[in-house]
């Protein structure tokens, strides 16, 4: 059973905490506008700004050079900073970049570091909840539309979203989708469909 | 001046009971640029809502390390009134209206989580017909939801009201002004816990108890339609909700 | 809020945790109130209110004008606040912030909702009334300002004088006699610090405090509520403080005799 569950609303009249979620005198409510996994007692956000995480892969556009390195805009509310002196590539201003999330400390400085410059192709921007069905289980919804559109695509956890040559119209065209429908059951197939019925004209 | 009546056989000048609110309709996301947004119509009320943030908190001094900062603004439109033009700009009146909304979001937005940062709430009154503080409570906190900011409520409001001695809901702009007594709330109703009263008027302690009684009973109608505005927003004619596999 | 304020504020909520308060005051006491009326001979009233460390004073001047259009047979009420920069550090010079707003509109609100000053007998002739202006001024800062300008208010106002209008002109060294008031409005202002409600907060019990409730009371009715803060209230709370208001009226109203 899945529903939408509001912030405040209750998921369980037992502490059972999980993300996106508070325990509050033994019940468990949500704290989110977000999809509730009965089974599997998750909550699946619907919106909600990207805050960096460890490891995570951005792609980022380089804002600010300062004399120490890079102020980088990872459409986030906290900017990015890559040091520079560990730098063997120059970046200037306005370059699109993906890079990994090095370290946030506890006021969210986030610093970055093994930047790759993304030169050419297109930036599409979507919500950062949906990046995870944007990529699939195992890679297998972005492997099917790369696959198709062959287009080389690298889709930053931030929600940044970088398509370069191949059927590229088309490969934008199934990421927006998924991020329009993404709560809804049978995407796959959906998707599927569409790159199917896109690719022939 | 002989008094105007405000009950007439039992019945407000719009015919309403005592505890009925008038219709009120809520729309979720319905701007494209803000982070969040809602749309409401109470009654002859017509207001927007709309959230930014979290993001980056202007001015910088006022940013926290520990907490996101919250910013509200709550602004009649110069044509929002059914009398005269009204002048643009903060008036006395929207500026302390500003801060107990204000301190309303204050309590349930979960600020821990983006330190440094701002939320931006904008409440724009552009018809206005009494009760609009609580009207626009009750579309920020959809805004707020739609925004994705993490919240441990979805607050709404209502006022009570003393009309003709007897004690009711949701006054429209005449019974404000003819009425004995005008107390807007607002409440999180996970715990009953009132985040917003104010008052003005005479109430004896027994009225006061009845008024806030029946403004409690009335919120959870208003709570029920702000989340139908939200789950309105993702249902769809294509196909049932439900999350699929994914890492 | 400095480091010093983050300090002060453990120390006021552990105290409170152990039931008492940094001036060893009980939870529902005032600190020590002086009332002194008419204090600026130059104002047609005025009042200074000392209560602990706090002070406030207030001026009401008179002067003329059109009554409101929905209300063409009542004088017309203003009244407004000055945080002044030299009562606080933290304030800063300025057009009135939303402290100041708030203040003077609660205030007003208790004065107005009475029907303290009884706005009818500020009637003149058509199209003219008397205006009443009500200035709070704000000298020294150590909480509960709300309670402090509120009674000096009411203390202003039941020491004015109204002057004489002859011939269109304001005769200010005569006097037609005292502002008719018909319900002597006071405040309860209280804060929540961890839970738990105390009455009457100092400075640094507001610096620490969630919430703040204030009740503005004649002897049998309410008159004004404003909840201040960030933190709630429960029913049950707020009924328990209807009752505290009431009880602690009576002796406000004495002091502004």
């Amino acid at each position: 059973m899945v529903k939408i569950v509001v912030p405040g609303e209750v998921i369980s009249e037992a502490p059972k905490p999980t993300n996106f979620a508070f325990v509050e005198n033994g019940k468990t409510y949500s704290s989110a506008l977000a999809l509730f996994d009965e089974v599997n007692f998750r909550l699946i956000p619907l919106e909600g700004a990207y805050i960096p995480n460890i490891n995570d892969i951005v792609v980022g556009v380089i804002s600010e050079v300062k004399f120490a390195g890079y102020t980088v805009d990872i459409k986030s509310p906290y900017m990015g900073f890559l040091p520079g002196k560990e730098l063997r590539v120059e970046l200037q201003l306005g370059d699109v970049v993906s890079a990994k999330v090095r370290e946030v400390d506890e006021v969210k400085n986030i610093i970055l570091s093994f930047p790759r410059k993304l030169i050419g192709g297109e930036i599409l921007e979507i919500l950062s909840v949906k990046v995870p069905r944007v990529i699939g289980k195992k890679n297998s919804m972005l492997d099917m539309i790369k696959e198709v559109t062959k287009s080389e695509i690298l889709v930053g956890k931030n929600g940044r979203v970088w398509i370069k040559g191949g059927n590229s119209a088309v490969a934008a065209g199934a990421i927006l989708k998924i991020e329009k429908e993404a709560h809804i059951l049978g995407l796959t197939d959906r998707i599927n469909a569409f790159l199917k019925e896109e690719s022939k004209s | 001046m002989e008094k105007m009546k405000l009950i007439i056989d039992g019945k407000r000048l719009d015919g309403r009971d005592l505890s009925e609110l008038r219709p009120i309709k809520i729309q979720a996301g319905i701007l494209n640029k803000a982070d969040g947004s809602a749309y409401i119509e109470w009654g002859k009320n017509k207001i927007l809502a709309a959230v930014y943030g979290p993001r980056e908190c202007i001015p910088h001094h006022e940013a926290s390390p520990y907490r996101a900062v919250i910013h509200c603004r709550y602004s009649m439109a110069p044509f929002s009134s059914l009398e005269e033009h009204g002048r643009s700009g903060p008036s006395r009146r929207s500026m302390e209206i500003s801060k107990v909304i204000r301190e309303v979001f204050e309590n349930v937005i979960i600020t821990e989580q983006f330190p440094k940062t701002a939320i931006d709430i904008f409440i724009e009154i552009l018809q206005a017909d009494g009760g609009t503080r609580c009207a626009g409570i009750t579309a920020a906190a959809v805004a707020l939801a739609n925004a994705g900011i993490p919240m441990k409520d979805l607050p709404c409001a209502v006022a009570a009201v003393k009309i003709d001695g007897q004690i009711g809901v949701d006054s429209a702009k005449l019974e404000d002004n003819f009425g004995e007594g005008d107390m807007p709330i607002a409440i999180a109703t996970r715990k009953n816990e009132l985040l917003l009263i104010q008052m003005d008027g005479m109430m004896s302690k027994e009225e006061f108890l009845k008024a806030i009684s029946m403004a409690v009973e009335a919120s959870s109608k208003i709570n029920a339609l702000q989340t139908q505005a939200l789950r309105e927003l993702y249902s769809t004619k294509i196909g049932e909700i439900g999350p699929e596999e994914s890492d | 809020m400095d480091i010093l304020d983050e300090i002060k504020k453990d120390y006021v909520q552990d105290l409170i945790r152990k039931s008492k308060r940094a001036d060893e005051r009980d939870f529902f006491s005032y600190r020590k109130i002086k009332v002194e009326k008419g204090i600026f001979p130059a104002a047609e009233g005025s009042a200074r209110v000392r209560l602990g460390d706090t002070q406030v004073v207030v001026g009401v001047k008179l002067g003329v004008g059109e009554p409101f259009s929905d209300r063409p047979d009542e004088g017309v009420l203003s009244t407004s606040a000055e945080l002044l920069p030299l009562a606080s550090p933290t304030f800063e010079p300025g057009p009135p912030d939303e402290s100041a707003i708030e203040l003077a509109r609660v205030v007003d609100r208790g004065i107005r909702s009475s029907s303290a000053v009884n706005l009818h007998s500020l009637f003149i002739e058509d199209n003219l009334v008397w205006a009443l202006f009500l200035d709070i001024y704000v000298l020294d800062h150590d909480g509960n300002l709300i309670d402090a300008s509120a009674l000096a208010a009411m203390a202003a106002l039941s020491n004015a004088k109204l002057p004489k209008y002859e011939d269109g002109k304001i005769l200010r060294d005569e006097s037609s006699g005292g502002l008719k008031i018909d319900n002597k409005a006071v405040t309860c202002t209280f804060a929540k610090i961890d839970s738990k409600i105390v009455l009457d907060p100092s400075l640094d019990e507001e610096k620490a405090m969630d919430a703040r409730l204030t009740i503005a009371t004649t002897p049998t009715n309410i008159c004004a509520i404003q909840k201040g803060g960030k933190g709630g209230f429960l029913i049950d709370e707020i009924s328990e403080l209807i009752d505290l208001s009431f009880k602690n009226g009576d002796g406000l109203r004495k002091l502004i005799e």
